[in-house]
């Protein structure tokens, strides 16, 4: 039996400070098994300025077992899946503790995403390209960032048809535009100075 | 393979199983363990023991012989990475329920309210332990007798086999030393750094706060301190060799500070390499469940 009080505590708790954390938990009608979290991006990394969102699912024996969080919003880190959003975090798994909370374990999460740890990856080719070749890293994640963390995410591929009527081809515009981290006007002067 | 050129193909085969598959995974190997013995066994005569180590060490065997000299029986927990918590659940209850002594109970109580002062003092949230601490505070009520809530030894046993009930409480206790280590945390550091490279915080996190984490010697000096409980360990392992000198079996009493040290703790657990059990005194009241008829020896316990 899920400990409801708990986590109605844990739901007062988080929405006490949303604003300051940075993190917030919005839950289903009636559900309390299965919610979204959002994580603010992390100021100074390539994920800043993003939204992220987390599915979340309490298993019935919460707290004593992690709740299973994995990535809505597609992410390019090396903790976390590319493909399905799944992460690769200790605390989600044997080093959970009914200590934690919901709010904390998104703590984590955000801390993740200011701290990857590339040599315990969930994604081997994030891991790798973050070790071998870091500028591109930093500029695909940037670039995954602006196209589907941000509100109006759409707005990349309308820059992208931008360039392309401008007369660069479609390749070239998408690689700037990933350099660039999805700055419209870096990746013209890119282009064109290039 | 130059990964870079492989971005528009990222994870594939190369991704990990997820979170959750593993902790499925670790769970069915918990589960078999679980099916295998209670959360903490019926009381058997120490002579069980011996049977389990016939053919094994002469060392052990040796031990054996001298432990029978003072204690007469053992009640073991489950091996599920708990089992310092919860055979120090059981045997203080179980204690209490033998002598009635109330004003340790209420002793006890207050200890509990400076270790929920100390766990706010930390910034730890309260919901996360108050439940786990009331759970507790029951069965440290119930033990009393001659109260409609009072339990009998047939009702603590069962309390101490529920999952939920002695998983609250291992819970509580975990929280407890955590937050004493905390606390005190000049006086830990050294111990802790002594066996890893953690800090006192990383080290409460990952090996005191999630359940099925093992204990040690920092564990039961910070738990016997904050509930002010002396505790016992007798050691049943391998050190001490036959040819050398006589063989001698290895305790050390944790008594909490400030307190007599020549106090005699009414907790006492038998260690073997990585594993808590409870062990009893010779002539200790209390029923033994025969197991076999060869243990009919029973009497002078």
């Amino acid at each position: 039996m899920l400990d409801v009080s708990r986590v109605q505590k844990e739901l007062v708790e988080i929405k006490r400070d949303e604003k300051l954390s940075g993190v917030s938990i919005e839950i289903s009608e009636g559900d309390l098994t299965r919610m979204r979290g959002t994580i603010g991006g992390p100021h100074g990394t390539p994920y800043e300025g993003g939204v992220f969102i987390v599915d979340i699912q309490l298993p019935s024996a919460y707290p004593f077992e992690p709740p299973k969080m994995q990535f809505v919003t597609k992410v390019w880190h090396p903790n976390i899946s590319s493909q399905n959003g799944a992460i690769c975090l200790d605390i989600l798994k044997d080093q959970w503790s009914p200590a934690l909370t919901l709010k904390t374990a998104l703590l984590s999460l955000q801390a993740l995403l200011s701290t990857p740890e590339p040599d315990d990856p969930q994604d081997a080719v994030v891991a790798q390209q973050y070790l071998r070749d870091y500028a591109t890293f930093m500029g695909t994640a940037r670039y995954w960032t602006e196209s589907f963390a941000k509100r109006g995410a759409l707005g990349i591929k309308e820059k992208l048809v931008k360039l392309v009527e401008m007369g660069f081809s479609e390749d070239t515009a998408r690689v700037a535009l990933e350099n660039c981290g999805g700055d419209e006007n870096a990746a013209l002067e890119k282009l064109c100075g290039g | 393979m130059n990964v870079t050129e492989n971005v528009t193909e990222p994870g594939g085969e190369q991704d990990r199983p997820r979170d959750d598959e593993i902790q499925a995974f670790h769970n069915r190997i918990r589960a078999a363990d679980a099916d295998k013995l209670e959360l903490v066994g019926d009381k058997e005569p120490l002579s069980v023991l011996e049977e389990e180590y016939k053919a094994g060490s002469p060392v052990f065997l040796a031990k054996l012989l001298i432990l029978k000299q003072s204690y007469g029986a053992i009640r073991r927990a489950r091996g599920d990475g708990n089992c310092f918590f919860r055979s120090f659940m059981f045997s203080y209850l179980e204690h209490l329920l033998v002598i009635q002594d109330e004003a340790e109970v209420a002793r006890m109580e207050k200890a509990i309210e400076i270790c929920k002062k100390t766990l706010i003092d930390l910034g730890q949230a309260e919901f996360t332990f108050e439940d786990y601490l009331a759970i507790f505070v029951e069965q440290l009520h119930g033990v009393i007798q001659g109260k409609e809530t009072s339990t009998s030894l047939e009702t603590l046993v069962e309390r101490c086999r529920d999952q939920y009930v002695s998983n609250c409480v291992v819970m509580f206790f975990r929280f407890v030393t955590s937050g004493e280590i905390r606390r005190r945390s000049e006086f830990f550091e050294p111990f802790i750094q002594g066996m890893s490279n953690m800090s006192v915080v990383q080290f409460c996190r990952s090996c005191v706060e999630p359940m099925g984490e093992e204990s040690d010697h920092v564990h039961i000096i910070a738990l016997s301190d904050a509930l002010g409980v002396p505790v016992r360990v007798v050691y049943l392992d391998q050190s001490g060799d036959m040819n050398d000198k006589p063989v001698t079996v290895n305790k050390h009493d944790f008594i909490p500070e400030g307190m007599n040290t020549a106090v005699d703790p009414d907790v006492i657990l038998l260690y073997r390499p990585g594993h808590y059990d409870i062990l009893y005194r010779r002539g200790n009241s209390g029923n033994v469940k025969h197991t076999s008829l060869e243990e009919s020896n029973v009497e002078h316990f």
